[in-house]
Formats: structure tokens, C-alpha cells, sequence
């Protein structure tokens, strides 16, 4: 059983998200968000590569006389890795800074137990993946299935045992990573248009969920949300 | 055997035996230098800890007088058990000298057994397919024709590699609560503790290997032979390989977990069990602790060449010239990581062992994924 | 492409007006006018589709109209244009802290005709991944109309709003994806994503992929529409937003998600597999209103008594759609619209006259102001489907239709559900219409607040009395 080398970054991308359940330390949260979002953009990059894909962005001469033929694929996994992987733990940091928490303290379930769970739904995405009816026309894809699938699973638990509102952010943006895996592996990457759509749609999301966030740490003196609860029937 | 070969043999033994009693205690001085470096000071030679134990050897010995035997018998018995240990285990990437040859009895042992499954009872009715059901029950893989259950033939099989850690544990924790000190007794509980946490992690590691591999014989899951199944196997090895630098870091008593250069007996796990030796006894258990480091090291660094020469494959020659440089670079990164972590709090440990227990979870799948 | 361009000018214009212009009384005044002309340009752009001469006009490369859109995106627009009219009264009375608010009021504005725009490119949509980036921009544009008030309340309610809508629709994402992988393995090359296409080749699709697409795709935009189990966000959005937002969130943006679902429901339609996949849509909306219906009986606090409503009539177009029938599913979505933009706006006056949004705080309104109560009571029946007004044509189409194709139990649940529902709201509102008068209820300018309400009334009248439900049950 040896590995193509996008077969090892969506595997490694995974492990990465896995190791993000482990430890309720917001900084090194964020680290390993952006770390796992710079591999994901690596393998997006390579598959690009793989697939052929021969449609050219021609960047306009903004810059003097220098007009730049990228190939598709390299802009989309430079967008990607560059907002998604660098921007946004730098916008999530500075947000912390000015909110002031350290560490995600009193999650609902022991991250060690959270951890190990994550584990065998990497398992369970396995024998998921294997039902899914394969490319014919490129090599295994259900090692890529099994690691995007695994990353929703690794963000719904990160979404749902963890209490403060900013690994809920995490958690959102690891499942989104998860689906844009998916689609790259599965299907080569969807029309270049509408990922770059869901890329602003996500940064944009994610600047105003920061926003609110600083505003609900300025109103309720924590941003723990299982305290939101008062509006009820 | 000709006279060649039994020179040949002769210098490989006393080679074997200088860089066993050299080479450990380098490592340790690499880290110490590192950490020097890391922290703006010159630091001590490198070679210091070769000179501390030669210093320590010429030293008199204080006893407490409320110990027993088995005080003075542990630093023996721990320093034997570990001496085996480096001897058996892989941990330079070649077979240890001494079992070049396979053992007469053991290899009577397996022939015995193959025997045996080449007769297995046929009961009237059963076809071929049947037979290789009942052997495949017996979990006895007929390509290879060893089975993980397998006397092991090169004497170093995983849970022997285990116990026999664990033995030198026990030893260390009754000397311990032998010296009848307070710091002694919570230094004992709390190596204990760890043990029990971190016992999975290795086991698992070293467990999915062996699965993978269709054995449990250590030297036979790290050979460099094309014939070993997962020589292939590039994440398996990556995983187990950062599953076991964190156990080790746990086994070897370094941060972030203790600190083994504080003076605090309140934050002392390791060091507080061995507070009370002295001189000689002091050498031997301070040998003991480096010769540990090699080995956990050297296994750890075996893992990540395999998983290396998994990716790209290199010269067989060039294996032995990397598993040397990897110990050293991997001693240096311990130093890097001793300087830019702060010692977890005691009740933090367990979430930081958590994390080399899920990675040997992993590798327990992916085992489990790569025999089917 | 030009008509794109001609539909993105004036939210264009005003987002700008509204941001750069200080004095938002100006803004205030400027928007409706606009919004209204909008509607006249919609109506003139799209009078062949809406008449039916022609089928569909395409507009670029994944952006066409056909005749669902046409009559959605009048309707969305001429609520917009009733809801705006509407708040500029509505601010007026909130002056409470002017200006502080006038930034908070200017952004609101920017983000309306955001929200304008977005809604109206969801229903251009012949692109799935188009339509999930459309759905998803009216999120993220309705989430500061949520937390206008800046209060705790609405600051945990907008909250609720993003993480919930934004993770459905992350699983709408994936429903997508699968839906495109489906296409690939169906021989279309190297995939597709548009709507038109997917239908023509729908039987060719790879039907695994395209169920569990559908699936996923019915949970994301079902989360974003309000359906049962993940309705949680719904009425705490509905009752921290002020009036005219709930007005247009709960008449304008229920429908561009449950057009999302609707586009998916004709993709898989297509593959002749109809019970598999209608069976749940149904089964889903029943539930759906069985849930409000029961919710609805306990209920504490005005606004959070509609938002269960809206979810009641949710359910209700989810089973137009789960049946086939996108006539139905229209005609169920004029009428409520119409109905819930006139009530959502009739309590943002109570609530403003009465100074609390409490049940129990709400009493005697018909003698305190006899003009805002007769017509809330007028609303009341309205929303609830009771004749003469359209949604009891709705509604009995809807039973009618389910009864026509053997989904007995169906149509009981929703029998029951309805009456629950129907008395339920009665009885609350009852109590807020009769009883002793408060004394400090302070009706300002009742006439001027009760014109958009009562124009919705008369609306919802009108399409009581003249519809002829066959042609709707004939529409696709």
C-alpha cells in the first residue's frame, strides 16, 4: 500500500485537524488550523496539477508591464492557502488578543476522549468512503474521501464540545475545509467561479461572526456560548 | 568459520561494544549543549557526560542505613536489564551483533511449528479451503510462514522489549520507597502514573508494526530486508514514529512533562526517585537513564527513516550513516523543544499523553487497513 | 447580462447613498421610492416570462429566468418595497437615541438593498454553486439586520443566526458537491453545475451520489428555511430583529431558501424516482407543522408567536414542493408573504405603542387603537388561512392535492395541525386584542402606519376572492 504524494497530504491534513481536538490552547489552535489549511491548498495545488486543468487566469498589468499567466490551479491554491491558511488565523488571533481569553477550558468532553473519538470517525469515514463510486479516470480517490470526510467529522465535534464561540469559528472553517477536500478529490476541483465565491462567502462570514464575537465579549463578559441562553419560550 | 570471519566478528563485537558505551552518553551531552546554545551560554563539551560518569565511578558511596537489598541490587539490575535491552533492540538499524546466528533452540522451535502446520489434522470432509480457514483462524500467515504469535527467533520481541522496561521501572520505584524519603515516595507514585498512561501508546505502536509486519520480533519488523511487508508503508511508520517521540518524551522524563533540571523536589518525577544514590550507584543509574535515551531515540529515529526510505529509497549503506546522524538530530530537537516549552502542569500530562495515545489509535487503524 | 446589471443598479446606488449620506432621514425617505421603481423595472423586465409568452429568458452563463423565478422575485421585491416603506415610519418612532443609532440605521440601509440584491440573484440561479453563493450572501446581509438593536438579546440571536445557517449551509455545500461528482460519473464530461442541464440529463446522473446529494442539500437550505429540528435560531432571530426585518426575513428570505430547495426537488424529479425522494420533502414538512402547530400553543411573547407561524407555513410549502406541485408552492409563498409582512409590521407598531413584547403585556389593543387592532385581527385571519383570504385557497389546494395523490395520513396531520395552529394564534391573539386598555399605549400617527399593513390586507383579499387555484395547480 503506498501512497501518492496528494493521498499523503490529505491523510496528513487530517492527522493535523485530529491533533487540533487534542488541546484546548487557542494559539496552538490556530497554528494547527493553518497549518492543515496551507497542506489542504498544497494538495488543491497538486491536483490541479494532476488534472490537467489548462484554463489560464491572466492577471491584468497592474504591475507595469508585467502581465502574469497563472495556470488556474495555482491561483485557486494560492487564494486558498494565502486568506484562508494565513488571514484568517491572523484576523482570529488578533481577535483573541483584544478579548482577552487563553484557553478553551471546560470542554464538554475531555479533549484526550475527543481526540480518540475523532480517531474512529476516521475509521468510520473509511468505510463510508469505500462505497462511493470512484473517478474512473484517475487513480484512488477514497484515501481523499476518507480524509475530507474525516475533517467534517473532526469540525462537527470541534463545533460541538467546545465552548467558547471562537473554536466554534474553528470548527466551521475545518468543516468548510473538509468540503472543498471532498470536492477536489472527488471531482477535480468545482468551476473556478463559484470556489472563489465560496471562499469570499466564508471570509466574509468569518469577519463578521469576529466582529460579533468582540461585541458579545464586550456585553457578556465571556464568550462562553452555553451561557447564551436566555432567549427561550 | 575461518579465521577471517572470526576477526571480522571480533572487531564488529568490540566496535559494537565502544560505540554502546560511547555514543549515549553524547546524546545526552547534545542536548545540554543545545539547550546552552538556546539560552545564550557556551554550555559544557559535549563529551561532559562521558567525564561526569568516569567522575562519579571514582566516588564514594553513601547508604542510607533503613535500605534493604533491594536498594543496592536496583542500579545493578536496572543497568543489566537496559544493557540487554540496548543489545537486542534495533535501535543503530543492524542486527545486534550477537545473533547474527539464529538461536539454535528457537530456530528448533520453529521448524517444530512449521512442522506442525504442514500436518495439521485434515478431519474427513474439510477441503483445502477449510484448512487454510483453520490456519488463517490460528491467525498463522502461510505466505511467510511466521505468525505474529510466533516464538520470536532473534530474541527481541515486543513485549519482552516492554516488560523488561517495565522491570527496570518496578526496580527503580521499590528503590524508591526503599530509601523510606517523602520525595521518594511521590516521585514513585507519579512515575508510576505516567507509566500506566503512557504504556498504551508504546504498546500500540509497537503493536500495529508488528501487525502490519506479520510478526512481533522487533529486529525482524525493523530489517532492512525487501522482504518485510511494510517496508512500503510510508504514513504507518511516519505516525508510530511521532506516536513513540512523544511516549519517549514522557519515558525519558523531559519536558514538557519534568523538568530534569529543577532543583524543586515538589516538581520532580524522575529525579526525585533517584535522589538518593550516590557515587558509583549514581554512575550506573546515571548510565542506565542515557542508554534508555539511546535506545527509545534510536527506535523513534528508525521509524522516521523507514517512513523516509518509504518515500524515496536510498542506499542501503547510506541507512546506517542516517541512523546515526537522525540520533543526533533528534537528541538536538529534544534540546530545542526542552528550551522553548514550559513543563505542563501535573494535571495537564495526561491531555499532552493523550495525544501520543490517539496517534498510536491511528496506527492501529492503519494496521489494521494495510493487512486487509 | 445586462439585465443583471440593470437589477444591481439601484441596491448598487443606495448601498452606497447610505453609507456616505449622514443624515439618514434623507436615506430614510429616498429608499422606498427606489424600491418601488425597482419593482416597476422588474415587472417590465420580466413581463414575457410572467405572462408566460416566454418560457425562460437566460441572462448569462448559470443565471436564467423562468416563471417561478419571475413571479418570486416581483413578489420579494414588492415586499421590500412595502417593508421599507414602512420603516421609514418605523425609525421614526424608534428615535429613542438618534445618534448613536444614525450609523447603526445607515448600515441597516446598506445592508437591505444587499439583501435586496442577494435574494434577487438567488432567484436568477441556473448554477447550484451560483445559488449557494447567493443563499449564503443573504445570510451574512440579514445578519446585521438582526443585531440592529445591539442588545444582548439581539447580539445572541444574530449570533445563533451565523453559526446555524452558516454550518447548514455548509452541508448544503457538500450536498452540492455530490450533486457535481454525480454529474461527472453521469457521462457529462467534466461535470456540471447547471440547473437546466441536470434536469435534461437528470435519468443519466449517477443516482447514489444524486440521492445523497439531494439529502444534504435538503438539510443545509432546510436549516436556512426553518424546518423542525433545526429551527432553533428562527424565532430568536425573528424576535430580536425589529419589524420591518422580521417583516422581510420572515416573507422575503423563507422563500429564497426554499427556492434552493425547490431547484434541487426538480433536478431529482427528473429522474422519474419521484417517491423516494418526495416522501421525505413531505414527510419533513408535515412534521414540520405538526411541530409550530404544537409550539405554538405555549407561547409567551408576540414575536416569537409569529416566527412559529412562519415555521408552520414552511412546512406547509415544503409539502407543496415534497407533492410536485410548484404552482402550489408559489401560490403558498405570495400568500404568506403578504400576510406575514402585514402582521410582522402591525406588531412593530403595537409593540412600539405598548413598549413590550410580552403576551401578557399586550391587552385591549382594539380599544386603544380601533384601527391597528381591527386590522391586526384582519391579519390574524389571514395568516392562519381562514376564508375569504388566499391562503385558505392555498392551503385547501395543498390538502386537496395531497388527498388527490393518496397521502392520507398526510393530509390528516395537517388537518389537525392547521386547526391547532389556527386556534392556538386565535386565542393569543385574542388576548392581546380585548381586554381592559392599557393606559400608556401611545399610538402615533396610527394612519400613517396602518396603510402598508392594510394594503398587504387587502392583497391577501384580493387573491382570496379571484384566484383560480387550477391554473396554479397547473403551473411548473
Amino acid at each position: 500500500m503506498s501512497l501518492d504524494i496528494y493521498e499523503m497530504l490529505a491523510l496528513s491534513a487530517a492527522v493535523v485537524a485530529i491533533l487540533m481536538l487534542g488541546t484546548s490552547h487557542l494559539r496552538l489552535n490556530f497554528w494547527l488550523y493553518g497549518i492543515h489549511t496551507v497542506i489542504v491548498a498544497l494538495e488543491a495545488w497538486w491536483i490541479g496539477g494532476l488534472a490537467g486543468h489548462t484554463d489560464e487566469l491572466f492577471l491584468p498589468n497592474i504591475f507595469g508591464a508585467i502581465g502574469l499567466a497563472l495556470p488556474q490551479h495555482t491561483v485557486e491554491a494560492l487564494f486558498f492557502g494565502l486568506f484562508k491558511g494565513i488571514g484568517v488565523p491572523i484576523f482570529l488571533g488578533s481577535i483573541v488578543d483584544k478579548v482577552k481569553v487563553e484557553g478553551d477550558t471546560g470542554t464538554l468532553l475531555p479533549s484526550a476522549l475527543s481526540m480518540h473519538l475523532a480517531i474512529i470517525l476516521l475509521g468510520v469515514s473509511y468505510l463510508l468512503s469505500a462505497q462511493l463510486p470512484v473517478l474512473s479516470n484517475d487513480a484512488d480517490t477514497k484515501i481523499g474521501a476518507m480524509a475530507a470526510m474525516s475533517l467534517v467529522f473532526s469540525g462537527m465535534l470541534l463545533m460541538l464540545t467546545r465552548r467558547l464561540a471562537i473554536s466554534q469559528i474553528l470548527g466551521f472553517l475545518v468543516m468548510e475545509n473538509g468540503i472543498y477536500l471532498f470536492a477536489l478529490t472527488q471531482t477535480h476541483g468545482m468551476p473556478m467561479i463559484v470556489e472563489m465565491g465560496v471562499l469570499l462567502d466564508v471570509l466574509v462570514g468569518v469577519m463578521i461572526t469576529g466582529l460579533l464575537l468582540f461585541n458579545i465579549k464586550k456585553s457578556f463578559e465571556h464568550i462562553d456560548v452555553t451561557q447564551l441562553t436566555d432567549l427561550r419560550d | 568459520m575461518t579465521q577471517d570471519i572470526l576477526i571480522l566478528n571480533a572487531c564488529k563485537w568490540i566496535a559494537f561494544i565502544i560505540v554502546l558505551f560511547v555514543s549515549p552518553p553524547i546524546l545526552l551531552g547534545l542536548v545540554r549543549k543545545t539547550k546552552a546554545r538556546m539560552q545564550g551560554r557556551v554550555g559544557a563539551r559535549v563529551t561532559q557526560p562521558l567525564h561526569d560518569l568516569l567522575k562519579l565511578l571514582k566516588k564514594g558511596e553513601t547508604l542510607s542505613s533503613v535500605t534493604s537489598w533491594i536498594f543496592r541490587s536496583t542500579s545493578v539490575i536496572n543497568f543489566a536489564v537496559m544493557l540487554l535491552i540496548a543489545v537486542l533492540t534495533p535501535w543503530l538499524s543492524f542486527k545486534p551483533q550477537v545473533f547474527e546466528h539464529e538461536i539454535p533452540y528457537y530456530a528448533a522451535a520453529r521448524a517444530k511449528s512449521a512442522d506442525v502446520k504442514q500436518h495439521l489434522p485434515v478431519v474427513d470432509g474439510l477441503s483445502a479451503k477449510k484448512d487454510a480457514a483453520l490456519a488463517k483462524d490460528l491467525a498463522v500467515s502461510t505466505a511467510t510462514g511466521v505468525s505474529f504469535f510466533d516464538v520470536s527467533t532473534t530474541g527481541s520481541d515486543i513485549f519482552l522489549i516492554v516488560y523488561m522496561f517495565a522491570l527496570a521501572r518496578l526496580f527503580t520505584v521499590l528503590a524508591a520507597l526503599d530509601a523510606g524519603s517523602v520525595f521518594g515516595g511521590f516521585g514513585a507514585s507519579r512515575e508510576v502514573t505516567l507509566a500506566l498512561l503512557v504504556e498504551p501508546a508504546i504498546v500500540l505502536a509497537f503493536a500495529s508494526l508488528g501487525c502490519a509486519a506479520h510478526t512481533s520480533d522487533l529486529n525482524l519488523i525493523f530489517s532492512w530486508t525487501a522482504s518485510n511487508p511494510i517496508m512500503d508503508l510510508a504514513p504507518l511508520w511516519f505516525i508510530a514514529g511521532f506516536a513513540l517521540f512523544l511516549a519517549s518524551l514522557v519515558e525519558l522524563s523531559r519536558m514538557p512533562v519534568d523538568d530534569p533540571t529543577t532543583h524543586l523536589e515538589l516538581t520532580m518525577v524522575h529525579e526525585a526517585m533517584i535522589l538518593e544514590n550516590s557515587g558509583r550507584n549514581l554512575a550506573l543509574v546515571e548510565f542506565t537513564h542515557v542508554l534508555k535515551m539511546a535506545v527509545l531515540l534510536g527506535l523513534t529515529g528508525q521509524c522516521f527513516l523507514h517512513g523516509f526510505y518509504a518515500l524515496a529509497k536510498f542506499d542501503h549503506w547510506l541507512v546506517a550513516l542516517f541512523s546515526v546522524l537522525l540520533l543526533g538530530l533528534l537528541s538536538i530537537f529534544i534540546g530545542v523543544i526542552e528550551s522553548a516549552t514550559v513543563k505542563l502542569r501535573w494535571t495537564k500530562i495526561p491531555e499532552f499523553i493523550a495525544y501520543s495515545v490517539a496517534m498510536s489509535l491511528l496506527c492501529v487503524f492503519i494496521a489494521i487497513g494495510a493487512r486487509r | 447580462m445586462k439585465e443583471l446589471l440593470i437589477l444591481a443598479a439601484i441596491p448598487t446606488f443606495l448601498i452606497y447613498f447610505s453609507l456616505a449620506v449622514p443624515k439618514v432621514s434623507i436615506t430614510r425617505k429616498l429608499t422606498p421610492i427606489l424600491h418601488w421603481s425597482q419593482l416597476g423595472l422588474v415587472i417590465w423586465m420580466t413581463w414575457s416570462v410572467l405572462t408566460g409568452q416566454e418560457p425562460r429568458i437566460t441572462i448569462a452563463p448559470g443565471l436564467a429566468l423562468d416563471r417561478i423565478g419571475a413571479y418570486f422575485v416581483v413578489l420579494t421585491t414588492a415586499i421590500m418595497a412595502s417593508c421599507v416603506t414602512h420603516a421609514d415610519y418605523f425609525f421614526e418612532q424608534e428615535k429613542t437615541s438618534i445618534d448613536e443609532s444614525s450609523w447603526h440605521l445607515r448600515i441597516f440601509y446598506a445592508c437591505i438593498n444587499l439583501f435586496l440584491f442577494a435574494m434577487t440573484f438567488v432567484f436568477l440561479c441556473d448554477n447550484l454553486g451560483y445559488l449557494w453563493i447567493g443563499i449564503e450572501t443573504t445570510t451574512l446581509s440579514s445578519a446585521p439586520l438582526v443585531y440592529f438593536d445591539r442588545t444582548k438579546n439581539a447580539l445572541e440571536a444574530s449570533w445563533k443566526y451565523l453559526i446555524i445557517c452558516s454550518v447548514g449551509i455548509a452541508f448544503a455545500l457538500l450536498g452540492t458537491v455530490f450533486i457535481f461528482a454525480a454529474s461527472q460519473h453521469g457521462g457529462i464530461g467534466n461535470g456540471t453545475l447547471t440547473i437546466s442541464e441536470l434536469i435534461l440529463r437528470a435519468p443519466a446522473l449517477s443516482f447514489p451520489l444524486l440521492r445523497l446529494g439531494f439529502i444534504f442539500c435538503l438539510i443545509g437550505y432546510g436549516t436556512k428555511a426553518g424546518i423542525f429540528p433545526l429551527h432553533s435560531w428562527l424565532p430568536d432571530a425573528y424576535s430580536e430583529a425589529p419589524a420591518p426585518a422580521s417583516a422581510m426575513l420572515s416573507a422575503a428570505l423563507v422563500n429564497c431558501a426554499l427556492f434552493g430547495i425547490w431547484r434541487v426537488v426538480q433536478i431529482t424529479q427528473a429522474t422519474n424516482s419521484h417517491s423516494v425522494t418526495f416522501e421525505l420533502v413531505a414527510a419533513l414538512g408535515t412534521i414540520t407543522v405538526v411541530a409550530a402547530s404544537l409550539f405554538l400553543v405555549r407561547q409567551h411573547s408576540f414575536k416569537r408567536l409569529w416566527a412559529y407561524s412562519s415555521i408552520e407555513n414552511v412546512g406547509l410549502m415544503l409539502v407543496a414542493i415534497g407533492l410536485g406541485s410548484g404552482g402550489l408552492f408559489l401560490l403558498q409563498a405570495i400568500n404568506h408573504s403578504l400576510a406575514k409582512a402585514a402582521v410582522f409590521l402591525l406588531s412593530g407598531n403595537i409593540i412600539q405603542g405598548a413598549g413590550t413584547k410580552k403576551l401578557h403585556g399586550l391587552h385591549g389593543i382594539i380599544k386603544s387603537s380601533p384601527m391597528w387592532g381591527g386590522l391586526l385581527a384582519l391579519a390574524t385571519f389571514a395568516i392562519t388561512g381562514s376564508p375569504p383570504f388566499g391562503s385558505f385557497l392555498s392551503e385547501i389546494a395543498i390538502l386537496t392535492a395531497s388527498a388527490n395523490t393518496n397521502h392520507w395520513i398526510l393530509a390528516m396531520f395537517l388537518v389537525f395541525a392547521i386547526a391547532l395552529s389556527f386556534v392556538a394564534i386565535c386565542t393569543h391573539v385574542g388576548g392581546v386584542l380585548f381586554g381592559a386598555p392599557k393606559a400608556d399605549f401611545n399610538a402615533v400617527q396610527p394612519l400613517r402606519a396602518s396603510i402598508v399593513p392594510a394594503a398587504l390586507i387587502c392583497g391577501a383579499l384580493v387573491l382570496g376572492t379571484v384566484v383560480h387555484v387550477d391554473f396554479w395547480m397547473k403551473l411548473r
